[in-house]
């Protein structure tokens, strides 16, 4: 590729990976790829009415707020891998990785067998319908966190497909939170097949800490506490138990949080690990070094009114390789890459947030214009 | 400066623009109860294609209301259909976040067609158009 080394980076000149990108699943799509008697649930539950990440029994969300009226445009879905390549084009994204639309928020099922059903009829519903390296998407094994020893099937039936670039942790809802020794099979066979572990959370009012938030008025309370909080809280959880020092070679990726939680991560972590380090035992440094090793997706980028305190943020967690773009899309709270692109980062930090980081990551081939 | 013709302006209905474009700007031309606004459609946010987006009212709380919820401005508030993103169409301002606000061009109504005015941006009030 030549360029003016003058002229500012456009989205045609980078290599763009999108780390989080959402294909629609609903019930009758999955039902062929479920097990009995589960097929029947889903072909009961396609006949239903199906609001926007809102169907019970798949998808239940407490939706407890009054609605008011235009403001449903943000219930986007793209339900076919051509309408997903169609549009990433659209957004001049090389590649996606695709996470599920309703099953986000599949770790609230009581139901461990039905929830470890969907999982596997999720996942091979992705094989055979979305993923393609021809397509440049790619698949995060959905790991049921009801059922670890499912998930660590799954991830090793599908780690061994290259069309499987990543291990999807749900975050929604979820109890215990990731760092239980509960969910150590997971993470033993993302580790061995060589697989990212990408936690993703969503919106949800569960009774579970961090989402039991029925008694909060706004959603603009609720939202950042779905996501950064939820995502800080199980960080803590992984840090405390040692995941990073206990799996050294697995990858750890945060998705829908942003980045700006991550120093205040680090520099708790350390200050409490100072003062009582038998709380977390497994650790052979403070909490900052590990949390540095891990990976953050851009998504939903802070826009500070200084937008040179991005740069300075991402500095203090040395995450010049560590932030990787994602969009969310179709999602109403989605990123053009645009705007993380004209950041005013450097011409390196820009390549590296916007999709070299993230090949290196995912193992993805090395496209021709950057070959 | 070029003069764009927009249409008849009988044909533009509240909440529904009309579009038209000049080079790679494309315009929406708005009618209010006291005439019409023009706007770039391009939303200052994520630059996304703000003027497809709903027209409708906003949720506000404040002194004036007593501290109660009131729903105001309705038929004024056009919402960016990418993030929901609220401005004033009176003004294109965005609803609490004064200093951001959509490109305006100066409506012109001549003989009962609409035009607008595309080269340089009027300011808010200069943007109005003598209907």
């Amino acid at each position: 590729m030549t360029r003016d080394s003058r002229k500012p980076l456009g989205l045609d000149d980078v290599f763009i990976v999108d780390c989080d990108v959402h294909a629609n699943e609903p019930p009758e799509a999955l039902a062929p790829y479920i097990d009995m008697p589960w097929r029947r649930s889903l072909e009961l539950l396609g006949r239903g009415p199906q609001r926007y990440l809102d169907i019970p029994g798949y998808a239940p969300i407490l939706n407890l707020d009054p609605p008011f009226p235009d403001r449903g445009l943000g219930n986007r879905t793209v339900t076919t891998a051509r309408q997903m390549r169609d549009e990433l084009d659209e957004l001049s994204i090389d590649v996606g990785i695709l996470f599920p639309d309703n099953l986000l928020k599949i770790a609230v099922f009581p139901h461990v067998d039905y929830a470890a059903a969907l999982g596997r009829a999720y996942n091979a519903w992705l094989a055979d319908a979305w993923v393609s390296r021809e397509t440049g998407l790619y698949g995060a094994v959905l790991a049921v966190p009801q059922d670890p020893k499912d998930a660590a099937e799954q991830i090793r039936t599908y780690g061994a497909d290259d069309r499987f670039v990543a291990v999807y942790l749900p975050v929604a809802g979820l109890r215990p939170l990731w760092g239980d020794r509960m969910y150590d099979p997971i993470y033993e066979a993302a580790e061995e097949m060589g697989l990212p572990v990408m936690l993703h959370s969503v919106g949800i009012i569960h009774p579970h800490f961090p989402f039991n938030l029925e008694h909060v008025e706004s959603r603009i309370v609720r939202h950042p506490i779905n996501h950064e909080f939820a995502l800080m809280a199980n960080l803590f959880t992984m840090i405390a138990n040692g995941v990073p020092v206990r799996y050294p070679d697995l990858e750890i990726v945060f998705t829908e949080g942003g980045v700006s939680w991550v120093p205040f991560c680090m520099w708790r972590m350390d200050k409490e690990y100072a003062e009582i380090p038998t709380g977390a035992p497994f650790l052979e440094r403070p909490p900052s070094e590990y949390i540095k090793e891990m990976y953050y997706c851009t998504q939903p980028i802070e826009e500070p009114e200084r937008a040179r305190d991005l740069v300075t943020m991402i500095d203090l967690f040395d995450g010049r390789d560590k932030v990787i773009f994602a969009s969310d899309w179709p999602h109403h709270d989605f990123d053009h890459p645009r705007k993380v692109l004209n950041m005013p980062f450097d011409a390196q930090l820009k390549r590296n947030i916007m999709g070299e980081t993230a090949r290196r990551l995912f193992k993805l081939p090395v496209p021709v214009s950057v070959a | 400066m070029a003069r764009i013709r927009v249409g008849p302006a009988d044909e533009i209905q509240p909440g529904q623009p009309a579009f038209v474009t000049h080079g790679d700007i494309e315009i929406a031309v708005f009618r209010l109860d006291d005439g019409f606004r023009a706007y770039r459609n391009r939303c200052p946010h994520q630059q996304g294609p703000v003027c497809t987006g709903p027209v409708s009212g906003t949720l506000v709380a404040t002194a004036d209301t007593d501290w109660r919820l009131a729903w105001v401005l309705e038929g004024r508030v056009l919402i960016c259909p990418w993030h929901s993103m609220e401005f004033d169409l009176d003004t294109g301002r965005r609803i609490r976040a004064q200093s951001e606000r959509l490109r305006a061009f100066i409506v012109e109504v001549e003989n009962g067609e609409v035009f607008v005015h595309v080269g340089r941006q009027a300011a808010p009030a200069a943007a109005r158009s003598r209907a």
